[in-house]
Parts: structure tokens; sequence; C-alpha cells
């Protein structure tokens, strides 16, 4: 039996826009185990963003039960959750989101300056990274110089350098051509086959098909 | 992580170079008047704080107070030390006696050294309370015999060049021509900033020698001078109000009968040692050294603070306003495991890297400045004190607390925003802080604002005090002062009657100063009208018969002195009114007592400025020399040109300044004064001020336009597709520009709304030193808030013209 990553139980998140209360997860159950690539699937709208905001610990369920790890984050208070979220989960956004001010290399090695890691060991650890995914070269370049496949790459780097437990993916293709797409989901089925447990929202059924899973999302519930 | 953090901040400066330029300018003009400023308070702040046992160390001054007026001297009656020197709460009781030599020799070199300055008669209590270091000479008996000197090392360097301090050790001095002095000591100068300058400590008891023996033999309780210096140091436990209450009753115990009747009093009272520099009351001893004021130190510092302050509003506006560009890297960093603290820190940072900036530019900067404020800065001031470890200290807690001031809230914002919003572009910040830019905004412009009508009407009233008929002639007139000893009034003479040779001359008069001068020699007088009996403070000015015609002083009665010693007095009107004389009519011919001399007044003159404008004009009278056998009041010859245009002066000068060296020809003290050039030096602390007024103004104008323009560029940038929009509908170039100026030329209405009754309370308080003044006009009110109203339409236009001049299809297809 593999370990139970994410456990959600009724977990619910509902905004009040005006004076509507507006419901965006509705009753969400479901577990995710360590090892596992589930795609999240569903129409714009749907909650797919919000489902994997919330599981980040980005944002908040408003009602039900969140478990990572063993630990219940719904009780939690926001400075040891930020502690979890920067020990086990690395994202990659839609739109790459990557520091226009800093070079690839830095961007790489941000998250683990906020890990307080040490300044060999985090050059050993970007020095890694850039050679796993043959960048060695672009490390002085700032991402308006990369194409939007290489900026990605840079992205799941960063998200990959603190060697967490779980990769949350925002549409991590979205913004690429096909060609592009496909490498990038052959690269998250790679790291996937290392034991990295990922978690992606897609539109798109191909992507989809990389995953071990498929959860449907239609209004906030799971069909 | 710090060097990350700079890395990034040093990036983003150079991303947005207009509004990083515009950062560092303003802060760098504010940082750079606070480093002088600061120099500047320091330097003052510091003097005399080396003596030992600095705090228990007084000075014992006197204030004189009469119906009439108010004096406050530096020196106290000779009788006073005897009085208190066994008193318990003093430790160490020294007088001393300022008293310049006219002439020091050293025969044996034959050298010659005149007027030396800082001689001092003083004894060993002297060097009990100053600790001056001794390079030579017996420490036990200081000054113990009469005919001694100490010296410093700088003075003993003039009189014995090249000689070895110990070898100095029983040369002798010969002072004015008959006090054969031996040198006993040498003593380091103070090396410390101090305004005990003195070169020169002949012994105490020496003074009974020279011609102040008789004032020091029969000492008196109603003679008060400059010249007798008195310091007291208290015992550790002293019980100063005891001390104060001893010195009361001393003064009450010897008012003679005289001052009891007309209400004069005096006060001793206890300086102390710290006050001297800063007191314009009593003074310092180095006169051309210039007193640190007070009033002037806090009126620059709040202009330091002032433009500091406009500075990090600039800082903190801009920087909010840019917060949204901002925004994604911050999302990014919180998602990336950045705690808001990070984030905050990460802001400081930045904020003080654009600090240290300016720093470095403004300790630059300092340098010059100091110079450019000549007019401000102490002499003795130099760039070195910067090396000082207090000053250091200072610097980097002022650079750290405008770090705070600027950074500080623009951090805040900055790190609250939330993460999914800013990632998803959904981003509504920057609206919510509109409001406190405007605030600040305002308040920046209103500080501009204050400066500019301040300036305006500094000006009108400097202008008033210059422009003002002084009531006599003023101009073309230059006064050649006698040597310094010369008191002998045929040299004098036979001076005028030489001059009269020059035909650019037009009048020539021998006298004392000039109608209006910082000198005054005043006595009182009384009247009596037979019914009651008047007492006034009279004003003399000394003059031979032509005094009058030189001066064009207006005569409205009577006639003017007969000759140069007859005991005649022409009096101006404020005199015949405060004698009760009701035309200048009736009062010719009466006679007032000069103690027990009676006097008549021959002559009624109109009332002329006898100082500045500050001043109200006193009772005065125009006399002669009536004791000119024994001490003649007369030095100096006045002299009226003939040409009221200053283009022959030159030669004119020259011819007077030849014929003063065939007079004078053993002295080379030639001083000439030009009379319209003594009344402007009156004004010299509103001079300064108005300089100072002009700087902070087109500094603060400076700093808030360029912070205006920030916004502007800010605010347009943000509106260039609505812009687009509404030029596709049909706008034009000027309705564009003019929706686009509307709210910030609201901002700086507001602003002059504020700032005029503020500015205008100032003003009036300002005027109230002076005796005579504009009144504050409103035209100076309209003219400035006119002017910076197009001032700021003038660097908004600079950008929204150029906005709403864009080709709209450019700014509506990036989209």
């Amino acid at each position: 039996m593999q370990n139970i990553l994410v456990s959600l139980n009724e977990a619910t998140r509902t905004v009040n826009s005006g004076s509507n209360k507006v419901t965006l997860l509705d009753n969400i159950n479901f577990n995710v185990e360590e090892g596992e690539f589930i795609s999240l699937m569903g129409p714009s709208g749907s909650g797919k963003s919000t489902l994997l905001n919330c599981i980040g610990m980005l944002d908040n369920f408003t009602g039900g039960g969140y478990t990572f790890l063993g630990e219940p984050v719904h009780s939690m208070k926001e400075k040891n959750r930020s502690k979890l979220y920067k020990e086990y989960i690395g994202f990659v956004f839609q739109a790459y989101h990557l520091i226009d001010e800093l070079t690839v290399y830095e961007n790489i090695e941000t998250p683990l300056l906020y890990k307080n890691v040490k300044s060999s060991e985090r050059k050993a650890m970007v020095a890694d990274m850039l050679d796993r995914f043959n960048i060695v070269g672009k490390k002085d370049l700032f991402p308006i110089q990369l194409s939007g496949g290489q900026q990605q790459l840079v992205g799941i780097a960063r998200a990959l350098i603190g060697q967490p437990k779980l990769i949350l993916a925002d549409e991590p293709t979205g913004n690429l051509n096909s060609k592009q797409s496909e490498e990038i989901m052959e690269l998250f089925a790679q790291l996937n086959k290392e034991g990295v447990t990922i978690i992606q929202a897609t539109h798109s059924e191909s992507n989809a098909a990389y995953g071990s899973r498929i959860i449907n999302l239609l209004d906030g519930k799971i069909v | 992580m710090i060097k990350n953090y700079f890395k990034i901040a040093w990036r983003n400066l150079m991303k947005h170079k207009v509004f990083s330029l515009i950062n560092i300018i303003g802060l760098t003009i504010g940082l750079s008047a606070s480093f002088v400023i600061g120099l500047m308070i320091y330097y003052d702040a510091t003097f005399d704080t080396f003596h030992k046992d600095k705090d228990r160390i007084y000075r014992v001054v006197t204030d004189l107070t009469s119906p009439e007026a108010n004096f406050s001297i530096p020196g106290v009656t000779l009788a006073l030390e005897d009085a208190i020197s066994e008193n318990s709460n003093f430790e160490t009781v020294s007088g001393f006696y300022i008293e310049r030599p006219s002439k020091v020799e050293n025969r044996v070199l034959n050298s010659e050294f005149k007027w030396p300055n800082f001689v001092i008669f003083a004894d060993a209590n002297y060097f009990k309370i100053f600790n001056y270091k001794f390079l030579a000479g017996n420490t036990s008996e200081i000054l113990a015999s009469p005919n001694n000197v100490i010296l410093t090392e700088n003075r003993a360097a003039d009189y014995f060049p090249n000689t070895k301090p110990s070898d100095i050790i029983g040369k002798t001095l010969v002072y004015n021509d008959s006090l054969h002095i031996t040198v006993t000591g040498i003593v380091e100068n103070f090396k410390e900033r101090t305004d005990f300058v003195f070169e020169e400590f002949i012994s105490h008891s020496t003074i009974l020698q020279t011609r102040l023996r008789d004032d020091f033999l029969n000492k008196n309780w109603n003679n008060t001078n400059d010249a007798s210096q008195l310091f007291v140091k208290v015992t550790s436990n002293a019980d100063l109000s005891a001390i104060q209450n001893r010195l009361d009753d001393l003064a009450k115990e010897h008012q003679d009968e005289e001052s009891k009747k007309y209400g004069d009093e005096q006060k001793f009272t206890l300086q102390p040692l710290g006050d001297i520099h800063f007191n314009e009351k009593y003074g310092i001893y180095d006169w051309s050294k210039g007193q640190a004021s007070k009033s002037l130190l806090i009126n620059l510092a709040l202009v330091a603070i002032f433009l500091l302050l406009l500075g990090c509003i600039n800082f903190i506006n801009l920087n909010t306003a840019q917060a949204s560009q901002r925004a994604k890297e911050i999302g990014i960093r919180k998602t990336l495991g950045s705690s808001r603290k990070q984030l905050i820190g990460q802001f400081m940072g930045e904020t003080f890297l654009l600090v240290l900036v300016s720093a470095v530019l403004s300790l630059l900067l300092s340098r010059w400045l100091i110079n450019v404020f000549s007019d401000f800065v102490p002499e003795g001031l130099s760039y070195e004190l910067m090396k000082s470890p207090i000053i250091i200290l200072g610097i980097a807690i002022l650079l750290l607390l405008v770090t705070f001031l600027s950074g500080f809230y623009p951090a805040l914002v900055l790190s609250k925003f939330n993460t999914v919003a800013v990632l998803k572009n959904h981003l509504a910040v920057g609206n919510k802080k509109v409001k406190l830019r405007k605030f600040l905004t305002v308040f920046q412009f209103s500080i501009a604002q204050v400066f500019v009508i301040a300036t305006l009407l500094v000006g009108q009233q400097i202008n008033f005090l210059l422009e003002t008929d002084m009531g006599f002639k003023t101009d073309a007139i230059v006064s050649v002062y006698s040597p310094r000893a010369e008191r002998e009034i045929s040299k004098k003479e036979l001076y005028a009657q030489k001059l009269r040779a020059i035909p650019e001359i037009k009048s020539i008069s021998i006298g004392s100063h000039a109608p209006a001068s910082i000198s005054t020699n005043s006595s009182s007088v009384t009247y009596n009208n037979g019914d009651n009996e008047v007492n006034i403070d009279l004003q003399f000015i000394f003059g031979d018969v032509n005094y009058a015609e030189v001066f064009e002083l207006d005569l409205i009665a009577g006639r003017t002195i007969r000759n140069d010693t007859v005991k005649e007095l022409v009096i101006n009107e404020t005199c015949r009114k405060r004698l009760g004389f009701k035309s200048p009519d009736e009062a010719i011919g009466k006679t007032v007592l000069f103690g027990d001399q009676s006097v008549p007044i021959v002559g009624v003159m109109a009332d002329f400025f006898q100082r500045s404008l500050r001043s109200p004009i006193k009772p005065m009278a125009y006399r002669g020399d009536w004791y000119q056998q024994d001490w003649s009041q007369f030095q100096a010859v006045h002299i009226a040109f003939q040409n009221e245009s200053s283009a022959d002066f030159k030669g004119t000068l020259s011819k007077i300044e030849n014929v003063y060296k065939s007079v004078y020809s053993e002295t080379d003290d030639y001083r000439v004064e030009f009379l319209d050039e003594t009344i402007q030096r009156f004004y010299n602390r509103e001079q300064k001020m108005s300089k100072l007024l002009n700087w902070a103004t087109s500094l603060s104008i400076l700093i808030s336009c360029l912070g205006l323009l920030g916004l502007v560029i800010y605010t347009t940038n943000r509106r260039v597709k609505e812009i687009g929009v509404r030029k596709v509908l049909g706008a034009s170039l000027l309705q564009i520009n003019a929706l686009l100026c509307k709210e910030f030329l609201i901002l700086v209405a507001i602003a002059f709304v504020i700032a005029a009754p503020i500015a205008y309370y100032g003003i009036h308080n300002w005027l109230q030193d002076f005796a005579y003044k504009t009144s504050i006009s409103f035209w100076v009110f309209l003219v400035s808030g006119l002017a910076m109203i197009v001032f700021a339409l003038l660097v908004i236009s600079l950008k929204t013209l150029q906005a709403a001049n864009a080709n709209p299809v450019d700014s509506l297809r990036s989209e």
C-alpha cells in the first residue's frame, strides 16, 4: 500500500461575490497516493485551478478537511502551512511565471534561498538541475530571451529544485505549441516514473492521457 | 540571499531609469542638505565641550535694565570679583581683563607687532578653570608676580620665530613702549573647537602699570565693561539658586542713588559655558568668527528635514504607484516559499540601496555645497569633520531612518498582494492607494508653496529695507577712519584740509560715526519744564559744523552748531516729542541737563534712521566734540562726492588714500567705509535668510515637480488605451490634455489653499522683528499661486501632450 499524500474530505470552497454566495468547489472527496500522476479535466470555470491552488495552499478550502501527509492542513497556522508547502510542493504555471529580473540560474536558485540552503549546496543543486534539463548554456539568459518551451522547462526545473513530493501543474502546456507540449509532457511522465507525484490541470485529452488517473470536474463537483 | 536581493534591486533600478533618477535626485538633495546642515550643527554644538568639569564653569554676565532700554553685557563690574571670591559655592573665581596693547616689541630681534589681539590680563585661577598644556615654564607659580606673560605656542612663534619653547622662557617683550614683561610660560593652543581664543596672558597685577590703573584701584560698582570678564567654577554640590540670590543681593546693595531714582537696575547672572557659543546677547571673544545662531541652525535644520521629507514622499508615491508592475514578481516569490517578512526585507533592502546611492552622491555633493553656502557655514568648518565618529554614526542612523521612512509603507503595500489574484492577473491594486498619494502630493506642494510665498515676501521686505529713505544722504559718501590709537584732532584737520584740494569732493566733515551705524553713544539727560522732570536716554552723533551739510540732515527749526566745541545740541523730532515740546520752534533755546551741566538746544532736525529699520527711531542729538582736548569723539573724516555716479569713484578714492598716506605716513591702518555698504550690512541676516529661502524654494519645487512628473508618467501610461479610444472617438489634443492635467492641478490648487495661511502666519511673525515693514500684499499670494500652477502645468504637459499626441492605432493594437 502506497502512502496517502493528499486526502480531501468533503472539501468545499465558497466565495462571496457581492451578495451572492458562489460555490467554487463543492464537497470534493479524493485521495492522492504517492507516485500517482493525476489529470484534472473540465471546462473553463469548472474549478480545476481553484482546486490546485487550494491543494497547493495558496488558497484555502472554506469547509471540509484537507490532510497532507497525515497532517491536517485545514486546522494549521499559516506559518506551519507555508513551511509544509515550501518543503513538499512545487508549482508549474501556464504562464511560466518566471521572475523577469532574474536570470535562468537565479530563477532556479530562488526556492533554495527561501529554504535557507547553504551557498555551496545551492550551487551544486542548481548545476545538477541545469545539467539534467540541458540548459547549462542558457543559465545567464533572462526569461525574455527564451522561447516559451524553454521558459516552461526552467519553470519545471525551478519547481523540482526543492525536491518536492508533489508537483502541481496548472495547464503547463497551455501556452505552448504541440511539439513543445509533447516534450514537456514526456518530461512529466519521466519525473513521475522517478517517483514524483504530479497533479495537473488540463483541457487537452492527449495531455490527460499521460496521467495514471483522470478526475473530471464540472461546476466545482467531481463527475 | 542578500546578494540576490541587491542584484534584483539593482536590475530594478536600471529597468525604471526615470523613476530611479527622480527618486535619487530627490533623496540626494535631501541628504546633501542634511549632511551639510548636520555638519554645521555638529560643528557648533561641539565648541568648548572638551574642558574638564565643563558643566561647572560659568561666565558671570550683566543685564542692565532701565525704563528706556535693556543692555546685555558679557562683562561685569570690576568690583564683583572681590565680593564673591570668598563664597563657598565657588571652587575657583577668575576675573580677567581683555586689553589690546597698541604695540609689542621683541627688541632683541628688532621686531614690532601692532595691536596684537586676544591679549588678557589674568591670574593663576584662569589656568585652574581652563586646563592648558604647558610646553615650557614653571607651572607651580603661574603668573604670580607682575610683568610676567604666558604665550600660546602660536603667539610665541610670531614673537620668537624658530625658537624652542624652553628657550623663550625668560625672554623679555616690551609692551606699549614702556612695559618690560618676561615670558614665564608657553602653553599649547587648544586643539579642539573653542571660543577661548586668547593668545597672551599677562599677569593680572601688571594692569596697575597701565592706563587702567585708576579703574582697578577704585573699583566702581556702577561701571561695567565688556572687557572685564569673570569666570567661576562652582563646587560640585553648589546651590545655584543661592548663588543667584547672592548676586541679586550684591546688585541691590550697590545700587546708587541715581539708578534708584531713574529705575535703572543691574542683574548679574551665570552664563553656562555651553551657552557662550550660541548666545548672541553676550557674544564671543573673536567677533570676526561670527556667532552660532540657534535660530539660524533651527531654520536650516527645518529646511533639511523638509527637503528630506519631500524626497521620501517621491519615493513612496512612485513606488506605490508602480506596485502593480512588481506584483507578478511578488506573487511568484510567495509561491516559491517567501514569507511576507522576507518580502518586506527585500523591498527595504532595495530602498536602502537607493538611499545608499543617493548618500554616496550626497557625500560628493556636500563637499561642493560647503563652498556654495559659505555664508552660512562657519569658517573653521572643514569637510574633514565628516570623518568624526559621531558624524559617521549620525549619517548611518539618518540613512536607516530615511530608508525606513520611504521604504516601509511601499514594502507593506507590495508584500500584501494576494498571490492567486496576482498570478491570475486579477489586479486591482494601486487604486486604493491613490488617496494616500494625493495626500502626499498635496503635502509636497504645500511645502513648496509656503517657500515660494515666503521667498517673495521676504524679498519684498528686504527691498523695502534697502529702498526706504534713511532720512539723510547715503549715496556717494565715504568715511575714512583715523588710525585706531590716534586721538589728535590736528592730524584730522590737516587731513581734511588737504582733501579739500581734490576737486571731486563736495564737502568734508570730521566727526564720529555716520548718522546710521551699529555703534551708539548715549547718555541720560533731564529736562525740567517747570512742572515736572523728564529723563530720557539720548543718543549722540558727534560732528563738526559741516556734519549736517555732508549728510544733508534736514534742519526743521533753529540752526546747526556754531563750532566744534561749543556746548550746543541739535535734537531730532523724536527727542523733541519725548521732551514734551509741542513744536520744533518751542524747543529752540530751552536747556537740558547733563548731570550738572545745562546745555541749550539750538536746532531741531528731522528724524532719520539711526540703525536698521528693525529698531525704532530713538531720541538723538547732534553735537560737537565738547571735550576735544582730553578725549576726542571724532574718529573719522566723512567725505561727500561731487558726482553721484560711481564711474569716477575709483580715481577719487585713490586720491583720498594717497592724501591719507601723506598725512599718516607712519601707520598702515587705512580704513574706509562706504555709507551705502554699511547700511546694506545692517541687513546681512535678512540677505542670508533670503538666500536660504531661494535655495529651499528652488529645491523643493524641483523635488516636488519631479515627483509630480513621475506620477503623471505613471498614470498617463496606464491610461494609454483610454486616450487611444477617446482620440478615435474624436477628442482633440487639448481636450485630452485638459483631462489628464485636471486631477493634478486640483492637487496643486488644494496645496495653495493650505499653504497660503501658513505662509501668511510665518511671515507675519517674522515681520514683527522690524519696527518698519511693508504690508503683506495679497498680489504676492496670487502671483505665487498662479506661478505654481503654471509650473505644474508645464511639468504635467511635458508628458500628457506626448501621450495625447501618440497615434491611437499603436496603443490599441497592443491589446
